[in-house]
């Protein structure tokens, strides 16, 4: 039903949305030294061309002037042309023999002096360039033009990630399979090779640099209108201060995800524009209270920001009463404390700085020391935090939990993404990755803003709804996550559905069905739909709307389902027959000739 | 005085020379035309173009310019020059030698560029 070249010709041509320009352009002057280098090494290069050039000039003269005899042994002179011919296979060691005629012992004598001379000239000569060529500053001059230039024709919007290391890297991956494309800034130039390494469909520009220099994020494409975003990943809360401050400074109207962990940092980011920011162990306390209340919303959560592809996690029962264990009272520990005691829980502190003496019900000491734990109650406790800094640490904390009670549910930190086998190993009931944490919820909320909204309504839901969504994305998907999409029925993105949007009555069902055979439902599921409206944050919304919810033009969807059902619809949405044999199981001509013929409009 | 100035100066000024040198007589007279004056000044604008490389101001790619140009009419100079003399059945001709000769002349123009171009920098310097 649905004609491809339809489809392909709406998207050459269908109206963009205009892209404002940017305010102010940052001085590159970054590239300006890249072009600095280059004219150094051609500087560079002037006394051992000169060296060559004199050195042929004076053995080819040499040539044409000393005497020398024909075959028949009449004198005669070596023109120009042979003289230079001579020379120039004589000094590259090719040695053709002696052209036209056997040299006299003049020539020869002359010639035996030129072979030394120009293998010395081209030696210094090719040695120089080699050892320019080799040259670091020169080479990362090439790589920072080679970058700019890329960073220059990319047409497309693109998002600028400083910071590739763990979280860069799971954030990168997901938007790859999301079709987006980004620039990535790393001060490691390991991690960087890694990049090139790291098969991504699109060709993803990488520059080694500090972000702290607003010259390298201009230079990164901070400044070109088709960056559409600014992701300041890296683990130093200060450089990613430097990076929000560059953005909001330079191009206040981008939007800035950011990560911090500690609530200083983030209170100073906050002072420039409307950043993002995420801190991974508040949003892990967040999460680990949803855990405790409803186990299905926290697993449709974490499935739905794991990306395309992710498997679906194992649905935890975590106790949702009794006495809990935190070992750690760093920043991590602390947020969990407070979500914990918000829940209503039970809960002893061990910790061995002076920062626990302070603490009224803290336990002062090592929690693997034999006792420690014993004294914080760990034998009748229902869970256990293994919150330290250290992965050596937590991984002899859990053990030690677990010998004194094998059935406890311990959440633990895993700092290092070494460590992650030895913690899989230990079969850990709820872990924190900070990395991870940093790269699901930046996924989430730049995916599609209605995923965003989707993942802050599930909380507030019940947990037996959420097993419901569950069970009908399994049914539908299987055990790992497919497309995710949004599909936005207005005027440009669904002309072919506004005239029966407008009629009123328009089904949802009857919209989510195959274009082959309309009796088959569309293999998608419906997350979400928004619309704009009266309501507080300027729309309504619904969750999971069901097959008679009635939808209206301009009205947003999020979908879940097979890419197939993604092309499908984007058919039933922009072709007129399609849409009338989806939705009404009417076969009309979709070539305007046809149409004309048998007088059925479409 | 600058040393790098004084050769700098001293190839662009050789280069014209030697250029006008070779072009200057009857231009159809392989007599009147060295092959070695063509010889040098050949090698005499390589020189001076390398020395021009790496210049970043406006003029000094000006100047990088008409070297190549220099150098490019002189080298196609001398490669009709070899064509007649080794290649061609009927020699030296005065067609051939004209031909050499109006090329080196464009060559000529494009020193005499340089040698404006240098004077130019020259009292624009003083002036400051």
């Amino acid at each position: 039903m649905s004609n491809p070249l339809l489809l392909f010709w709406y998207r050459l041509f269908a109206t963009e949305p205009v892209r404002r320009a940017p305010r102010w352009r940052v001085p590159m002057s970054t590239s300006r030294k890249a072009s600095a280098t280059i004219f150094l090494v051609m500087r560079r290069m002037r006394v051992p061309l000169i060296v060559l050039i004199v050195i042929f000039a004076i053995s080819t003269l040499g040539l044409t002037l000393i005497p020398g005899q024909d075959a028949e042994g009449r004198p005669w002179r070596m023109g120009f042309f042979d003289a230079f011919y001579v020379m120039s296979f004589t000094a590259s060691t090719i040695g053709f023999g002696e052209i036209p005629y056997a040299f006299t012992y003049n020539q020869r004598m002359w010639l035996t002096i030129s072979i030394y001379l120009t293998v010395v000239g081209w030696a210094y000569a090719i040695g120089s360039l080699l050892a320019l060529l080799q040259e670091r500053g020169f080479r990362q001059a090439l790589a920072l033009q080679h970058f700019t230039r890329k960073v220059e024709r990319m047409r497309e919007p693109f998002l600028l990630i400083v910071g590739y290391g763990r979280t860069g890297e799971l954030l990168a991956r997901s938007l790859d399979a999301l079709g987006r494309r980004f620039v990535v800034i790393d001060r490691d130039d390991g991690r960087i090779d890694d990049l090139d390494l790291d098969s991504y469909h699109a060709d993803v520009p990488g520059l080694v640099a500090d972000a702290g220099d607003p010259g390298h994020l201009a230079v990164a494409g901070l400044d070109l209108p088709s960056c559409e975003g600014v992701l300041a990943l890296t683990d130093d809360d200060e450089a990613n201060l430097a990076v929000v401050q560059a953005a909001a400074l330079l191009r206040p109207d981008l939007p800035v995800i950011t990560r911090a962990v500690s609530p200083t940092t983030a209170e100073r980011m906050r002072a420039f524009g409307t950043p993002t920011v995420v801190n991974p162990f508040d949003r892990f306390g967040d999460h680990l209270r949803v855990a405790l209340r409803a186990p299905a919303s926290y697993q449709l959560m974490t499935w739905l920001e794991s990306g395309p592809g992710a498997s679906l996690p194992p649905r935890g029962s975590p106790p949702s009463h009794g006495h809990w264990v935190i070992c750690g009272y760093g920043r991590f520990g602390r947020e969990v404390t407070q979500d914990l005691r918000a829940e209503g829980l039970d809960v002893t502190v061990v910790e061995p700085s002076d920062v626990a003496e302070h603490h009224p019900d803290a336990i002062v000491g090592y929690g693997y020391e034999p006792g420690v734990l014993g004294r914080a109650g760990i034998e009748h406790a229902a869970g256990f935090v293994a919150g330290t800094d250290n992965d050596t640490t937590n991984l002899s904390l859990i053990a030690a939990a677990r010998r004194a009670n094998p059935t406890l549910f311990v959440a633990a930190r895993q700092n290092k993404a070494a460590s992650a086998p030895l913690f899989a190993a230990v079969e850990v009931d709820s872990m924190l990755v900070p990395a991870d944490v940093v790269a699901h919820e930046v996924y989430a909320q730049l995916s599609t803003p209605l995923m965003w909204r989707f993942l802050q309504e599930v909380p507030r839901r019940e947990d037996a709804w959420a097993a419901a969504v569950v069970g009908r994305l399994t049914q539908l998907c299987g055990e790992h996550l497919q497309a995710v999409w949004k599909v936005r029925l207005t005027a440009t993105e669904a002309p072919a559905l506004q005239a029966w949007l407008a009629e009123g009555g328009a089904r949802l069902g009857d919209l989510l069905r195959n274009p082959d055979d309309r009796d088959e439902p569309l293999h998608a599921v419906p997350l979400l739909l928004a619309r704009a409206g009266e309501g507080d944050n300027g729309a309504d919304v619904e969750v999971a709307p069901d097959d008679d919810v009635v939808l209206a033009p301009d009205d947003e969807l999020l979908l879940v389902g097979w890419p197939s059902a993604r092309r499908l619809l984007d058919a039933t949405l922009l072709v007129d027959a399609t849409r009338e044999y989806v939705v009404h199981g009417r076969h009309v001509p979709s070539s305007w000739v046809w149409r004309k013929l048998t007088r059925r409009p479409a | 005085m600058n040393l790098e100035k004084v050769v700098f100066g001293f190839f662009v000024l050789f280069a014209a020379t030697l250029n006008f040198g070779f072009f200057i007589g009857d231009i159809g007279d392989p007599a009147l035309h060295n092959s070695y004056e063509l010889y040098a000044a050949v090698v005499v604008n390589l020189i001076a173009t390398v020395l021009k490389f790496g210049d970043r101001t406006q003029i000094g790619a000006v100047h990088l310019a008409t070297s190549l140009v220099a150098d490019l009419q002189l080298i196609a100079a001398a490669l009709v020059w070899g064509f007649a003399s080794y290649v061609a059945a009927e020699g030296l001709t005065r067609e051939a030698t004209a031909s050499v000769v109006s090329l080196s002349g464009g060559a000529l123009m494009a020193n005499i560029v340089s040698v404006v171009l240098l004077v130019v920098e020259t009292v624009s310097f003083q002036r400051r």
